[in-house]
């Protein structure tokens, strides 16, 4: 196949996937059809990454006659720092996510080329509405939020969406081009900000908190729900800085998102407590606080939706769910077949999102399956040696001191 | 199993009352029990309690001292002979916990215990004190040495070594090395080798109440120290810890400033086989062997534990075929050694390895990746530049080079972690390469059959193991 052939093909599945992400995120895809769309994607990736297409060539499996996405070889996260991953492409990629490095000792960061943001706001965008904003979906209804939807609607959106301001306690997306949780906030903002929002955060990750106060006062005033996003760490700076004072409560819509691992920037606390300190801090409704888990190598993410009716008892979890374009395996080191339902096994994603990299992502989490979703367990590395060789991460510290 | 006790107390100091957990007896105020998540019974001090067990080892300092070094000597090796018997007591306890305890399969555990113990005879620590001193009587009083000066070595008051880790021995040699110098001691095993030292404390009481009271052995889960890890800190005036950069470094700043700190963190071994060593098939082979051997004793954990190794190219046997060698011995090992089942996280971790290697080797079309269908073992040569890499278990990298006289450059990155090189040549060139590895931070060369097992008196991590625990008086004329 020459190349202009895989560009058509290329173009064929941006297309595809375009469309049938912006059916919604809510939508629920039979298993024909994730598996016809997943099997045309692999077979481009195949021919279009290089990397990938070496690794089905050793592996001896001819992609044009798997049946079943399942089968196809998984590439571990960590390959993202070792290869360029990308699928070939006339132009250079109009972003490069890179990962945090902290999973390694921060050796090298994994490297995310992503040819077209598009895939990646169309996949986020729809995602997070049906997570963030489950009630723009719901049937309408009369009262003060129904008033509210009437004010400060966004042109071009997928429906009538009220404003929600966004106050990310991240670095703006200039100051972080490479981060693509940055990126993805940035998006939400473009959507949803009402103009008021802004980004909390130096370069370095220290928060503006005398800025923060200030919006959140604003809001206040303004009678203007926000959306509260930042990592772990993040809220536990800000929740460190404002324990003793007190702060107007956000009004009423208000919601946060909070993601990521501590990766050391602050003492760790349990989720469930974290939500509630959260939730008492800002009078933001205990299910109106939503814990997003994504990564660099994916462009989908998956969001473990508080019930919105009550809150889960403590430490109940819902599982992470995503949108029907990505699905999850829960795998077995030893076999890489899927565990049975309640044993532990490694995360691994199919995203179609990924159209530009590679689908069939194997992450180093270890999960279990819960409900419709799966839980995160935590990442397998950064634990203590058992015995007194080195770890992998004391080598790392070795070789950056001896370098 | 029986819970089993993670302590051993000095004779004569009561234990807890094991009933009465975590508050003491009348007898001993503030001294209690509880388990441990392993089904282990952990002792628990309060300050009152711990300030009674360290004020007892510090007394008996008094009659350590007047016992001579050579006395310590044979009564300790007396302790140690008792695990090289297999019928013994002490021997058979430590075979029944040690596999679940240190995560071996129950041969290997025999294998280890073997191994250690040997060290732990009583010729063996005549050896170490005669390689150690020039005079072992130093220790017992002041001496005159070759030149004639009036010297004597001290052990200090009362020590304090906090293992960590599952390598199982380790706590065992450290506490002899410290009653050897005279010093009483609280031994903190790593989890994983907490057996041992308990059966080595009991039995050193059998023999001799007045040494065994010198010694204390006691585990407690390092998230949960209690007043007598916090009065330790404070009132050893020795302390040696073995683990991890974290562990080291958080040890080092709560220590005052004038308490010496023998610190033995992990470290990284290797191994190099040179061309002239894969000349024929039948000595590549047998190096292969006791290389697959050395990978495997210690389940990959021992700082001994050869992670990668170095080929030579040019020699008759080409690094493939050599890969391909020690794989078939590794996976006879699998056999004779089984290993116990892998931890989800290790396994996880061999996966990812695994895959994210035949990713690399797929993508640069050379290189081989040897391994078993459950995750036991794995060998994994890369040509090219070498990725320094370490990996779970029974993980082994293979770097093909040029030349071994690269290795100097080679090393330079990890000069800080390295320990021991199992350096498979002929003489003269090992020596040569010995030599010009000198400033590299390898302080040990040997080969892949005695790489696992460094007598009692190598020199740990550069440093003699009894001579880094004392201090010198000289009386001038």
């Amino acid at each position: 196949m020459n190349v202009l052939e895989l560009e058509e093909e290329r173009s064929e599945l941006a297309s595809a996937l375009l469309a049938a992400m912006g059916e919604g995120a809510d939508r629920i895809w039979s298993d024909d059809r994730f598996n016809a769309l997943a099997l045309r994607v692999l077979c481009y990736q195949a021919r279009a990454n290089p990397a990938y297409g070496a690794l089905l060539r050793h592996r001896g499996i001819d992609p044009s006659r798997l049946t079943d996405w399942e089968c196809a070889p998984w590439v571990p996260t960590r390959a993202f720092r070792e290869l360029p991953l990308a699928c070939t492409a006339p132009s250079p990629p109009e972003a490069i996510f890179r990962t945090s490095g902290t999973s390694m000792g921060g050796q090298t960061r994994g490297e995310h080329r992503v040819r077209d943001l598009s895939l990646y706001r169309a996949s986020l965008l729809p995602t997070a509405r049906r997570f963030l904003r489950p009630e723009l979906d719901a049937p309408p209804a009369s009262g003060p939020a129904a008033a509210r939807r009437e004010a400060g609607t966004i042109p071009g959106a997928h429906r009538a969406e009220p404003a929600l301001r966004v106050l990310a306690l991240t670095p703006s997306p200039s100051d972080l081009p490479d981060s693509s949780l940055v990126f993805m906030l940035g998006t939400l903002a473009e959507a949803w900000d009402d103009g008021g929002g802004g980004f909390f955060a130096r370069p370095d990750w220290s928060l503006d908190i005398d800025a923060l106060r200030k919006a959140i006062g604003q809001a206040q005033e303004e009678g203007q729900p926000v959306l509260i996003a930042g990592t772990a760490f993040a809220y536990v700076h800000w929740l460190d800085m404002v324990r003793s004072s007190w702060l107007p409560p956000l009004p009423w819509g208000s919601r946060a998102l909070e993601t990521g691992g501590y990766k050391g920037r602050s003492r760790e606390v349990p989720r469930h407590e974290l939500h509630r300190e959260i939730a008492s801090t800002h009078g933001i409704a205990p299910d109106h606080i939503v814990n997003e888990y994504g990564m660099t190598e994916l462009l989908s993410q998956f969001y473990e939706p508080a019930s919105w009716q009550g809150e889960p008892a403590e430490g109940e979890s819902t599982g992470h769910l995503g949108p029907p374009w990505i699905r999850t395996r829960i795998l077995a080191p030893v076999s890489l077949q899927s565990v049975r339902p309640g044993e532990v096994g490694l995360l691994a994603h199919f995203d179609l999102a990924n159209l530009d990299s590679v689908s069939a992502v194997l992450t180093e989490d270890l999960g279990v399956q819960v409900q419709e979703g799966f839980r995160v367990l935590g990442r397998i590395t950064g634990s203590e040696p058992r015995g007194c060789s080195l770890a992998m991460e004391d080598l790392l510290a070795a070789r950056r001191q001896g370098l | 199993m029986s819970r089993f006790e993670a302590f051993a107390l000095p004779p004569g100091f009561e234990p807890p009352d094991v009933s009465d957990r975590g508050r003491g007896t009348d007898r001993n105020p503030g001294v209690g029990a509880a388990e441990d998540g392993g089904g282990m019974l952990v002792v628990r001090f309060d300050e009152a309690g711990a300030s009674m067990l360290l004020d007892r080892l510090y007394q008996s300092g008094e009659l350590l001292a007047r016992r001579g070094v050579r006395e310590l000597a044979t009564i300790l090796g007396q302790v140690g002979a008792r695990f090289l018997d297999p019928r013994d007591e002490l021997r058979r306890e430590a075979e029944a916990r040690l596999p679940a305890e240190a995560g071996l399969g129950s041969a290997m555990a025999r294998r280890v215990i073997e191994g250690m113990a040997r060290d732990w005879s009583e010729e063996r620590l005549h050896r170490l004190l005669e390689e150690e001193f020039e005079d072992p009587e130093v220790l017992d009083g002041l001496r005159t040495s070759r030149t004639g000066r009036h010297i004597a070595a001290t052990g200090g008051h009362m020590a304090f070594h906090l293992g960590a880790g599952n390598v199982p021995g380790v706590g065992t040699t450290s506490l002899l090395r410290s009653l050897l110098v005279k010093c009483p001691l609280v031994l903190k095993p790593g989890r994983g080798d907490v057996t041992l030292s308990v059966l080595f404390a009991r039995g050193l009481a059998e023999v001799d109440t007045a040494v065994a009271g010198s010694l204390a052995v006691i585990y407690w889960p390092r998230e949960s120290p209690d007043a007598l890890a916090r009065q330790l800190l404070t009132r050893a005036d020795r302390v040696v810890a073995y683990g991890g950069s974290r562990v080291v470094a958080e040890l080092r700043s709560q220590l005052p400033a004038t308490t010496p700190l023998v610190a033995y963190h992990h470290r990284v071994s290797m191994g190099a086989v040179s061309r002239e060593a894969l000349m024929n098939a039948s000595e590549a082979r047998r190096i292969a062997d006791a290389a697959a051997r050395a990978v495997t004793l210690f389940e990959g954990h021992g700082c001994v534990s050869p992670r990668m190794i170095w080929i030579e190219k040019g020699g008759a046997i080409a690094p493939e075929e050599w890969a391909a060698m020690l794989a078939e011995c590794l996976a006879a090992l699998h056999v004779d050694w089984p290993p116990a089942s892998p931890t989800p996280a290790d396994a996880a971790e061999t996966r990812l390895m695994r895959e994210a290697a035949e990713m690399r080797i797929a993508a640069a079309g050379v290189g081989k990746l040897i391994g078993d269908p459950g995750l036991s073992w794995t060998v994994l040569l890369e040509p090219g530049e070498p990725r320094l890499e370490v990996s779970p278990g029974r993980t082994v990298h293979l770097h093909p080079l040029e030349s071994l006289e690269e290795l100097p450059l080679r090393l330079k990155p990890l000069s800080s972690v390295l320990q021991t090189l199992a350096l498979e040549a002929p003489e003269p060139r090992k020596r040569a390469l010995a030599q010009a590895l000198q400033r590299s931070g390898i302080t040990r060369v040997t080969t892949f059959a005695s790489q696992p097992w460094p007598p009692s008196w190598w020199l740990h991590d550069g440093s003699g193991p009894l001579r880094s625990l004392v201090r010198w008086i000289e009386v001038e004329p």
